[in-house]
């Protein structure tokens, strides 16, 4: 590899994984919505794409963060009902910055709340969505 | 009694043969209920071959299965099929408060009605297939009480039973009891698919309000139909009663008393998710078929909360009218008993780290009588006649 192609490639990883203000999504990610703070920012899509109540899905997500992200958690409720999902999702890296959670379910129609706890520089910041169901 | 009104309430729908349909009005439904009402179809609901049963959907293995369904000698007394409890002619359960297999047991027993479409099985969802939770009811001491080694020498004692295993299965009896067992678990799996509920009542009214058909939606009784309205509306009855099954195939605790007996407690899903874990035939076990996984899914990330405790399964309402009693337990003896409770709930009973999903419907008796009217029409009338008795393939007739 050139180092002009290394300084590209460098380039495309910093939009994936690296600070909050240059955070794209990679080619081919259509994010379902984009959650931000001030240094923290959440892309995620659903696979399927739509949500069936009582149907397994995954979240696919991609984290930029300063400093950078260590690990995600994810995870559901719905605080209308106080209760969470019956299921334990498993998130695993997929690459820098990159994450899918598998195993989620909602068992219900209503108000879920989704939530993204994004570990980085000893700190975990919450970025969460809500997402009705009927 | 119940099965005379029940025909009464059908014919009234216009459903049995040479019934006349009575013209009644229809119900202004909102947008947003008829939304709801849609989604408790359409019926019946297609049933996918499960990957984690090879035999699923063979007709040799449905065979078979039937044939052992009806089988006593496949328990340790030769006196209990299961059958026994799964009565066809009950719409495949026994009437009783709580079940008895060779020993009294703690919960009522499940209609196997539509059990193909279930992700979980019993009321604790103890198991995670419909094969391994047969096998459960075989060497359960308290159901029939069997081992591998006694069924595998039933099956290859039999003549028939030995045709028909060796026409789906592989290695003989001989080789392995435990295989043996697993084998026979999955034929009955293969035969308990086949048991479908048809149409319903309520299933040609939604289909007619659906369609604009005002004239076949008013053979729906008027009570049924305002029943059906609180059901999808304020009783919030479908929030986990809901889609075609009118269940969401999870687990609840819904204010009843977890004592079983004197200082013995059920624990419901809490216990159900420890005894699944711990069962060799799960699907994370040797004796999943499925190649790429995806059956499993629900096993890998399931794990026990406090809140599970006393929670338990929601059942299906489909052919609810013909299953009394009612409950985990069958401490409510009539569908009126059912709907008073969710009325009169005791929120002091309901789990105080669970759940704030219930509350008191404070329900005239008028409206009462309207919730039952509609959940009897939840019938099908068919449900309860049962298969004919079990054929013999030609192939292994007359052995």
């Amino acid at each position: 590899m050139s180092a002009r192609a290394g300084l590209v490639a460098a380039a495309l990883l910093a939009g994936v994984a690296g600070s909050a203000e240059a955070c794209e999504a990679p080619a081919g990610f259509t994010a379902r919505k984009r959650l931000a703070s001030k240094d923290v920012v959440v892309m995620f899509r659903t696979v399927p794409e739509a949500i069936e109540i009582g149907r397994h899905f995954s979240v696919e997500a991609v984290v930029c963060a300063t400093p950078p992200t260590q690990g995600l958690r994810v995870d559901a409720r719905m605080p209308g009902h106080r209760h969470g999902m019956n299921y334990r999702p498993t998130v695993a890296a997929t690459g820098p910055g990159r994450y899918v959670a598998q195993g989620m379910m909602f068992h219900m129609p209503g108000r879920w709340q989704l939530v993204f706890d994004v570990q980085r520089g000893g700190r975990t910041e919450r970025l969460a969505t809500d997402i009705l169901l009927e | 009694m119940r099965a005379r009104r029940l025909a009464a309430i059908l014919t009234g729908t216009g459903l049995l043969a040479g019934a006349t349909a009575i013209a009644q009005p229809v119900l202004d439904f909102a947008p947003a209920e008829v939304r709801r009402i849609r989604q408790h179809g359409p019926w019946p609901a297609p049933v996918a071959r499960d990957p984690s049963n090879r035999v699923s959907g063979d007709a040799r293995a449905v065979a078979l299965g039937r044939r052992l369904f009806f089988e006593p000698r496949l328990s340790a007394t030769g006196t209990i099929a299961c059958a026994t409890c799964h009565a066809p002619e009950r719409a495949w359960t026994d009437g009783r408060r709580r079940g008895a297999g060779l020993a009294p047991l703690d919960r009522n027993t499940p209609s196997l009605l539509d059990a193909a479409l279930h992700r979980w099985f019993a009321w604790d969802g103890r198991s995670d297939s419909l094969w391994s939770q047969g096998l459960k009811a075989i060497l359960d001491p308290r159901e029939m009480g069997a081992s591998a080694r006694h069924v595998a020498a039933v099956v290859g004692a039999d003549p028939t039973l030995r045709c028909l295993y060796d026409r789906v299965h592989r290695p003989p009896p001989e080789a392995d009891a435990e295989a043996v067992l697993v084998d026979v678990g999955k034929a009955l799996a293969a035969f308990l698919e086949t048991i479908r509920s048809g149409r319903t009542p309520f299933d040609e009214f939604r289909d007619a309000l659906l369609r604009g058909d005002r004239r076949a939606a008013a053979a729906y009784p008027l009570a049924a139909q305002r029943g059906l309205r609180t059901f999808v509306g304020p009783g919030r009855c479908s929030v986990c009663h809901l889609g075609p099954q009118f269940t969401n195939g999870e687990f609840h605790d819904v204010g009843i008393p977890f004592l079983v007996a004197p200082g013995r407690v059920d624990g419901g899903r809490h216990e159900g998710i420890k005894r699944l874990r711990a069962d060799r035939f799960n699907l994370l076990g040797p004796y999943n078929d499925d190649v790429i996984g995806a059956a499993a899914t629900k096993t890998r990330h399931v794990e026990p909360q406090h809140a599970n405790f006393g929670q338990f399964k929601t059942p299906s309402l489909r052919n609810v009218a013909l299953t009394a009693p009612y409950m985990h337990d069958g401490r409510l003896a009539t569908l009126r008993d059912v709907v008073r409770h969710y009325s009169q709930l005791d929120m002091e009973r309901i789990h105080t780290h669970g759940e704030q999903l219930l509350r008191p419907l404070r329900l005239s008796e008028a409206e009462i009588d309207d919730l039952v009217a509609f959940l009897e029409t939840l019938t099908d009338p068919r449900a309860a006649s049962g298969p004919a008795p079990p054929a013999v393939p030609e192939a292994c007739a007359g052995r």
